[in-house]
């Protein structure tokens, strides 16, 4: 009697997300070990004001990218041009230790052409083992209008595979992806017994379209966030004047879950 | 008729028969032959040209068998052999395959002589000397008795020499002391002559790789649209996965060969991650490399043949799919990868491998998804600093203010922009491997390079080559690599580079 109401209950939830395009919600509460977690099978922009700022906007990507990938998607694709690869730098293996990643977790496609590109991004959600997809588009595409960015919108929700589009422009055009972040580069808290180095990776996160939730807020929403052994770990929430506002401690807020099972 | 400048002098290399019954000679100088006959048809030869236009032909002769070798003793191009071991009956015998042979080609408007022979000194003598033979094994020595001695492929000067001594026909060396011959002659005299008799194995070294499985439609109008033609290579495909399915195996590089009427072979390949016999995924594969192509198409006056070859096989047992497959998605990674490979190129999908060095941009290698090299018993080198998540391909040079010793700038100018650092940790030392002593980095810029060319440096230095690697963060937060080039005291002039940005 029992089995059967947790039954209903669960066809119950795969109906109501079905009519909502978001996955069930037994999922996203897995799949969350934070509040800026986002639920799979959608298309985001991460913007940064600058190619200087790369580091921080490709960081924030791997890093939900990272919570994207499970046992039934393993794939991580990395694309980018060719024609960028010394002013932005190839993705380096190693370093994708520190995002929880094995070196060799992840292939790297790169084209000539922006349309090879957007084809390639299309082509990978099709793909059903891919989990997640981040791209370099760096720079604003005549390719990548409002059309393409709709069907690539489209094509994630039906496939349920995550694409990241990693951006530098400080204008914004019309797009149909889900979620838009602004990616900034913080100064970050020194570790303990060591005011001269660097701590942990500090990014302020500003949720220019989408919604994360209740809890987390919605557009316009800014975070001050590190990336820890923990994963995204909020430094500051709440407080919307960054600029005037002492960089604060971090506090973990989750249990190092998400990381800990690969 | 072609001619060459030889020592100063533009003589004649090439005649043909019309040239020759006029009394022309090879070797003779131009200005007399131009005397003789005034009109003469005279180009200068382009010998690299010439060849690449007779290799093309070669390759086309494998429409008619797999086995196809151009015998380039005498010269690079002119002559050719073909295996035909196996092959005969498709044509009704011998002497109709070579009658068939030689005619499409004198159709096309060439010379063509031609002989068939148990082996290939034989044939080479008799299509030479006696063509349109067609001689059965065990026949050569009495074939070839009669023949002169220049049949055998030898050099000029051997037949030469052969020549003073009254050695003019073949039939003459049977019987001589082999020693004395060798002396006289050379080795090369004997290995020709019993190549040519059978005694001696003669290998041909195929132009095309050999393949185990191929299948091949051949098609009474010649087709051109590539439409048409990836059609058949699904078609194709098809038969051949049957084909693999009965040998137990699959293959990982599949090759379509286009035949062209105006004797051209046009290949496309395309390779897999793993060994395959899906044909609908080898027909995808060749829908896409095809759609690479684009102005490379042409498909002249048609194509009457298309054959499908299947190379690196290995074993693939059958596989039960559904029940109690374990489906990780790794087969449909590889499916994916391959398709992107045809479509964009094998250097174009790149998967990560770590390699046995400390130096950062020889630790990880990229290599095609679609070839994977054997993996490596070496266990990659323990990493304890941080990585960064981008590194620059070439380091680039930058401008350090306030250089203190064994410490971070506090101020890089880089492409043109400064930035004031406020946090930094390091040095890690890096120093170069001295088993690699003899590579250069690859790291410096020209510039540097011509510079440190002078003073012996860019190859293994302990005090210039090694690098101290800091990890400097700006007022905004943003994370660099940088190192320096040299030690401190040691090198001439260290220098500082960036090599990597931080998220």
């Amino acid at each position: 009697m029992l089995g059967d109401k947790a039954k209903t209950i669960a066809a119950l939830r795969e109906k109501v997300a079905a009519y909502d395009t978001r996955p069930a919600l037994a999922d996203s509460e897995t799949t969350a070990p934070n509040l800026l977690a986002t639920p799979r099978g959608y298309l985001h922009e991460i913007f940064a004001d600058s190619p200087v700022n790369t580091g921080a906007a490709f960081g924030f990507a791997l890093a939900q990218s990272r919570t994207m990938l499970s046992d039934e998607r393993p794939g991580l694709l990395i694309l980018g041009l060719k024609s960028d690869s010394q002013e932005l730098g190839l993705p380096y293996a190693l370093g994708f230790r520190s995002f929880g990643l094995d070196a060799t977790a992840f292939v790297l496609i790169r084209t000539d052409t922006i349309t090879e590109l957007l084809w390639a991004i299309e082509e990978a959600i099709a793909c059903r083992a891919v989990g997640a997809i981040v791209a370099d588009v760096a720079y604003a595409q005549k390719a990548l209008d409002f059309t393409a960015s709709r069907r690539l919108a489209l094509r994630t929700a039906a496939s349920g595979a995550s694409v990241f589009l990693v951006r530098y422009a400080r204008d914004r055009e019309a797009t149909a992806a889900r979620y838009r972040w602004l990616v900034e580069p913080h100064l970050s808290s020194s570790p303990p017994f060591d005011e001269r180095s660097s701590g942990p990776p500090r990014w302020r996160l500003t949720l220019e379209k989408g919604s994360l939730g209740r809890k987390a807020g919605s557009e316009g929403e800014k975070y001050l966030v590190d990336w820890t052994e923990n994963g995204l770990v909020l430094a500051n929430i709440g407080n919307r004047d960054f600029a005037r506002s002492p960089v604060v401690t971090a506090i973990p807020r989750t249990a190092p879950a998400a990381l800990g099972n690969r | 008729m072609l001619w060459e400048k030889q020592r100063g002098a533009m003589s004649l290399v090439e005649l043909d028969a019309a040239a020759s019954a006029l009394g022309l000679f090879i070797g003779q100088n131009l200005s007399d032959a131009r005397a003789i006959v005034p009109l003469l048809d005279a180009h200068e030869i382009d010998r690299e040209t010439t060849a690449r236009i007779f290799a093309d032909l070669a390759d086309w002769h494998s429409n008619a068998s797999p086995i196809v070798a151009i015998v380039t003793d005498i010269s690079p191009w002119g002559d050719l052999v073909l295996d035909i071991t196996g092959v005969s009956h498709l044509f009704d015998g011998e002497a109709q395959m070579l009658k068939q042979l030689e005619g499409r080609l004198s159709g096309l408007g060439y010379a063509v002589m031609g002989s068939i022979a148990s082996t290939v000194g034989a044939a080479w003598a008799l299509a030479r000397y006696m063509p349109g033979q067609v001689l059965a094994e065990g026949n050569e020595q009495a074939m070839l008795r009669s023949l002169p001695v220049a049949a055998l492929r030898l050099e000029t000067e051997q037949v030469e020499s052969l020549k003073q001594f009254g050695l003019k026909q073949i039939g003459q060396l049977y019987s001589r002391d082999r020693h004395s011959l060798q002396a006289r002659f050379g080795t090369s005299l004997l290995l020709r002559l019993d190549q040519a008799l059978g005694w001696l194995e003669e290998k041909i070294t195929p132009r095309l790789p050999l393949a185990e499985f191929s299948v091949e439609r051949r098609f009474p109008e010649p087709i051109g649209l590539i439409e048409d033609v990836l059609l058949t290579a699904h078609d194709l495909a098809v038969t051949l996965s049957v084909q693999l399915e009965r040998a137990g195996m699959g293959a990982q590089t599949f090759h379509l060969f286009l035949y062209r009427v105006d004797h051209k072979v046009m290949t496309l390949a395309v390779n897999s991650a793993r060994a395959t016999r899906d044909a609908a995924h080898i027909g995808r594969l060749f829908s896409y490399r095809a759609e690479r192509l684009q102005g490379e198409y042409d498909a002249g006056f048609g194509i009457d043949m298309i054959r499908l070859s299947a190379t690196s096989l290995n074993p693939l047992g059958a596989t039960q799919s559904g029940a109690f497959g374990s489906d990780d998605g790794a087969a449909s990674l590889d499916t994916f990868y391959d398709l992107m490979s045809s479509r964009l190129g094998p250097l174009s999908v790149l998967r990560p491998v770590e390699v046995n060095s400390y130096i950062p941009e020889l630790a990880v290698r990229l290599e095609a998804a679609v070839a994977p090299s054997p993996s490596h018993a070496e266990e990659p080198p323990p990493v304890t600093r941080p990585r960064p998540i981008r590194l620059l391909p070439q380091p680039e040079a930058i401008a350090v203010i306030a250089e203190v010793p064994d410490a971070p700038p506090s101020l890089m100018v880089w492409r043109r922009v400064s930035y004031r650092f406020v946090r930094a940790s390091g040095p890690e030392r890096i120093a170069a491997e001295w088993q690699h002593a003899s590579l250069r980095l690859a790291l410096t810029d020209s510039a540097i390079e011509a510079s440190q060319g002078e003073a012996g440096a860019g190859f293994y230095h302990e005090g210039r080559s090694t690098r101290d690697y800091y990890t400097a963060e700006d007022e905004a937060g943003r994370r660099f690599w940088l190192f320096r080039l040299g030690l401190l005291g040691i090198a001439p002039e260290p220098r500082w580079y960036l090599h990597g940005i931080f998220a």
